[in-house]
């Protein structure tokens, strides 16, 4: 019954029916135990008036004895049909008459039995006595039936219940009509909600139902639902700006440039926020400027008004920036009354409302997010905060991607570098070997080279043996030049030699010149052609190097180019004059071909050592050697080529910078010269004599040893004689006691005395500065007597008498 | 009103029970009638009011005086013993006329006076003596309560013109079973 499915209309139903039934039941229970007392107390009390005036009547019957009288008497019961018996007794106890005449003896007691009045079943009976005056004149006996009186009760609960049957009817109508206006609101409130659930429209509205009551049921349910409304409306826009955050946030993390993250962002913004302007601007801390660094695809139109373009700077100082670079957020609702020339700008442009998000990293703020809407105070906070959060993931992946940017760059460094030291390698292995074998050629033609020269001075040699003997010394100084470019492909930089300016042109002419039989003579025998172009600026910034090594670079190029043509082509030699790597004028030289090109690989790997696609006509030294050539002289090589195309090969040279040493000669004048006392120590014979004939027929007077240990010996023997040396010539690599060691105990020995070293390694000695301690000057084998006489000029005072 | 003198009444009251004795001697059946009428004569104590005034103090006798031969024996003094009207004792007095017959509340007149029952009804006349008599035709003479016989049983004949002569009230319910005469005289 208390079940709360049961609808509140069948409640109401039943709450009325019960209370009415319950009342009239009541009612009629106590009215009709009312009326049976009543009944009762009326029939006892009418019997017992009848009695006593029957009684009385029959006094002077039973006192005269007279029946007649007494059925007369009797016959009074007849008004009331409830009386059917009654009987007279004398005072014997003897029956004296009846009522009605003709009664059973059965319907009356043979005695009358006490006086009183008692309920036998539905009778009830009463005993009076008869008396006039004092004296009993006898008994009278009353039995009146109460059945019709029962009869009358039952009629009346009958009628009591048709009347409660009317009276539940009436309270049934009546409450039906009571709940169609009490449950008519709520239900009406209930289908309204209902609505509102089913199709979360928050805009349904109850109706009020004109009851005090509901009605304010009704307000505070339709102000529930204003209220449900407001959260839901906030509720889905916190929703939208979380996927919209959660969007950009993954957009950006997939991207690694600050322009394609700060371009995602800023249409995202405009698109679904939305807003009407959104720019971000980096942050300079060294000259205190913000710098407009991208601009949202909507926003570009509103930058003509505004008068801002990409790129475009604005002093932090001057404008509303200040607060937001250091890192507050800044929420401008009205542009127009802020006095910052910034807000002022936007005010301008019909952008009234403005969020500046700063964008940092660990507290450092690097730029600002700037969101503007037209009208005034267009951001509630929650798009300040998300704005705020925005910002902060942004920030982030502006800073993840410099530091991707800056990982990207250190590994293509370190890429570079490891590809540098493993070419630098490659060739200091070929180095060391083409050293090893240098060095003992050199030592082969050192005295080939010291006889030619001392032979040419003899004035008695014929002109055709001078001529042959000059011939020698060019081809022993080609041997010696073949000889240390053969080690120069590991080298960076020869520091004895200086450079010259270079005559770029002219030094391409001359390669022309002496390649003519490859590129003309040798085609055309072929009967192919090469047309050859030459495509000189008219002027070049000035460049110094090594002469000589640029023509054999040139010479290599031309002859690779010519073998990238088999079938014949154009060969273009092309000078200009362009700007560096770092800004700086250069000049390019270019060899062009428009042959078989390279692919990939081979243009890859075209400058190693070695390699080679000429099969047994190359050596694969020819490019290796020009790229070392190239990085000796600050220049770089640059290669273009594509298969089938043709290749250009570009020199590069950075342009002259005046240097002090750049127009020094290193030959020096043959000056006056002291004759010498020299000791000079190899482990060579040969050498040793060459060097003693040579630096004889000078005038020195020489004294060889032969080994370290010797040499020491001779210095010492000589030490504090006149024939004491004023300089010593010692071999470097020698058995058992090297140059070093003869060095060091010389100059132990005497300290101001010049040393000088010859080496087959001299100029690997140079290059990594390690002079050896106590030697003076280093000079290379095969020694060239001009450098040597250098030497000595250098280190012996001329008008300084020796020791 | 002319007091009934009790010897008188007394004489006839035993001229009265002689004739009663003969015919109970001959073999009829006075004795019933008379007890019944004896019992009538006690019951009309109960049904018939006199004044106060009669009687001269509260215990002062209540007497039924019967004159002439007197036809009831012992039994009216059976009927009476013990009994009270209103508090006053009931006594039998027997007279020969209504000469001696004085002081008497209820006078009964045997059928041996028959002839002097005029007299006698004026001697009492107006003087609180109920007169019962069972002489026919006395109803006429002006006595008020005449006990007649119908069908064997005892009837009365009441004149109510007579009981208001003497200053008596009789009681409604002592109609009921009588014949009532006198009323227009009344």
């Amino acid at each position: 019954m208390d079940s709360p499915a049961v609808p509140i209309r069948r409640k109401l139903s039943r709450i009325t029916l019960i209370t009415t039934g319950a009342a009239l039941l009541v009612t009629t229970v106590l009215f009709l135990a009312g009326e049976v007392v009543a009944v009762r107390q009326s029939s006892l009390q009418q019997l017992k008036i009848l009695n006593e005036a029957i009684a009385s009547n029959s006094t002077a019957a039973l006192a005269f004895d007279n029946p007649d009288d007494g059925h007369a008497v009797l016959a009074a019961f007849r008004s009331d049909p409830h009386i059917v018996a009654a009987a007279l007794y004398k005072p014997d106890g003897q029956l004296f008459v009846t009522y009605p005449d003709d009664a059973s003896a059965g319907g009356i007691p043979a005695a009358p039995g006490g006086p009183g009045y008692s309920l036998a079943g539905s009778s009830l009976i009463g005993v009076a006595p008869v008396r006039e005056g004092e004296r009993v004149l006898g008994t009278l006996y009353v039995r009146s039936d109460m059945s019709t009186v029962y009869d009358r009760l039952a009629f009346y609960a009958l009628v009591a219940a048709v009347v409660i049957a009317l009276a539940l009817l009436a309270a049934w109508v009546v409450s039906r009509r009571l709940q169609r206006q009490l449950s008519g609101p709520i239900l009406e409130l209930a289908s309204t909600a209902r609505l509102v659930s089913d199709r979360h429209d928050y805009n349904v509205r109850a109706r009020p139902v004109g009851i005090n009551e509901f009605d304010d049921l009704t307000h505070a349910f339709n102000h529930m639902l204003t209220q449900t409304g407001q959260f839901e409306r906030r509720m889905s826009a916190q929703v939208s700006r979380l996927a919209l955050l959660q969007q950009i946030t993954q957009s950006i993390g997939s991207r690694h440039d600050l322009n394609s993250i700060f371009q995602v962002v800023l249409r995202s913004l405009e698109e679904h926020m939305p807003i009407d302007f959104g720019c971000v601007c980096l942050h300079d801390s060294g000259n205190g400027t913000v710098s407009i660094e991208s601009v949202g695809a909507a926003s570009e139109a509103s930058c003509r008004l505004l008068d801002l373009h990409v790129g475009a700077k604005m002093p932090v100082g001057h404008n509303g920036l200040y607060r937001a670079i250091h890192g507050t957020l800044i929420y401008e609702p009205d542009c127009a009354r802020v006095e910052s020339p910034f807000a002022q700008r936007f005010a301008g442009a019909g952008l009234y409302s403005m969020v500046i998000a700063p964008l940092s990293v660990e507290s450092n703020v690097f730029g600002v997010l700037v969101a503007v809407r037209r009208a005034n105070g267009a951001f509630s906070s929650a798009d300040c905060e998300f704005l705020k959060q925005l910002s902060e993931h942004v920030a982030l992946a502006a800073h993840q991607a410099q530091l991707y940017g800056a990982l990207q760059r250190t590994y293509e460094d370190l890429r570079q570098s490891q590809q540098t030291v493993l070419q630098t390698e490659r060739l200091r292995a070929l180095g060391e070997m083409a050293s090893g074998i240098a060095h003992d050629i050199n030592n082969a033609i050192s005295p080939v080279a010291l006889y030619a020269e001392l032979m040419l001075k003899e004035p008695q040699l014929s002109e055709a043996g001078r001529g042959r003997l000059a011939t020698i010394r060019r081809a022993i100084d080609d041997v010696a030049g073949t000889i240390e470019r053969m080690r120069e492909f590991y080298r960076p930089r020869e520091a004895t030699r200086a450079f010259r300016k270079l005559d770029v042109h002219g030094a391409i002419d001359q390669v022309l010149e002496l390649t003519q039989p490859r590129w003309r003579a040798l085609p055309q025998e072929r009967g192919i052609e090469i047309e050859l172009r030459r495509e000189f600026a008219d002027s070049l910034p000035d460049v110094v190097g090594d002469e000589v090594e640029l023509r054999d670079a040139l010479t290599n190029l031309v002859f690779n180019a010519v073998d990238a043509m088999p079938e014949g082509g154009v060969l273009t030699l092309r000078t200009q004059a362009i700007d560096g790597e770092d800004g700086r004028p250069a000049v390019s030289i270019e060899v062009i071909d428009t042959g078989i090109g390279m692919d990939e690989e081979t243009r890859r790997r075209c400058l190693e050592p070695f390699f080679t696609t000429k099969g047994e006509r190359g050596t694969g030294l020819g490019l290796a050697s020009v790229y070392g050539m190239l990085q000796r002289q600050d220049a770089r090589l640059e290669v273009d080529s594509e298969p089938g195309k043709g290749t250009a090969m570009r020199m590069v040279f950075p342009a002259f910078v005046d240097r002090a040493d750049s127009s020094g000669t290193y030959l020096a004048p043959h000056a006056t010269q002291r004759r010498l006392r020299i000791l000079a120590i190899d482990d060579d014979p040969i050498l040793l004599r060459s060097v003693r004939d040579a630096l004889e027929a000078d005038g020195h007077q020489l004294q060889t040893a032969l080994g370290g240990q010797a040499g020491i010996d001779a210095f010492a023997a000589a030490l504090g004689t006149e024939h004491a040396f004023e300089l010593v010539i010692t071999d470097l690599g020698m058995p058992r006691i090297d140059g070093r060691r003869v060095a060091a105990a010389i100059k132990e020995k005497s300290a101001r005395t010049p040393i000088i070293l010859l080496t087959g390694w001299g100029q690997r000695l140079l290059d990594e500065k390690d002079v050896p301690a106590n030697v003076d000057r280093v000079l290379s084998k095969p020694p060239r007597l001009a450098l040597l006489r250098a030497a000595l000029l250098d280190l012996t005072s001329p008008h300084d008498p020796a020791l | 009103m002319a007091a009934v003198h009790p010897a008188h009444g007394l004489a006839r009251a035993a001229g009265f029970l002689a004739v009663l004795w003969c015919s109970l001697a001959s073999g009829a059946a006075p004795a019933p009638e008379y007890q019944v009428k004896a019992a009538y004569l006690f019951n009309f104590g109960q049904f018939v009011e006199w004044p106060p005034e009669v009687w001269t103090t509260p215990n002062a006798p209540f007497a039924i005086c019967v004159i002439g031969d007197d036809p009831f024996g012992r039994t009216l003094d059976d009927v009476v013993r013990g009994e009270s009207v209103n508090g006053h004792p009931l006594v039998v007095r027997r007279h020969k006329d209504h000469k001696e017959a004085t002081g008497c509340n209820i006078l009964f007149i045997a059928r041996s006076e028959a002839a002097r029952l005029d007299d006698t009804l004026v001697a009492v006349k107006g003087r609180h003596v109920l007169t019962v008599t069972d002489i026919d035709g006395a109803d006429r003479a002006g006595a008020i309560i005449v006990l007649v016989s119908v069908n064997n049983r005892v009837r009365m004949r009441i004149n109510v013109a007579a009981a208001k002569t003497n200053r008596l009230v009789i009681s409604s319910k002592l109609l009921r079973p009588a014949e009532v005469v006198g009323l227009d005289e009344s």
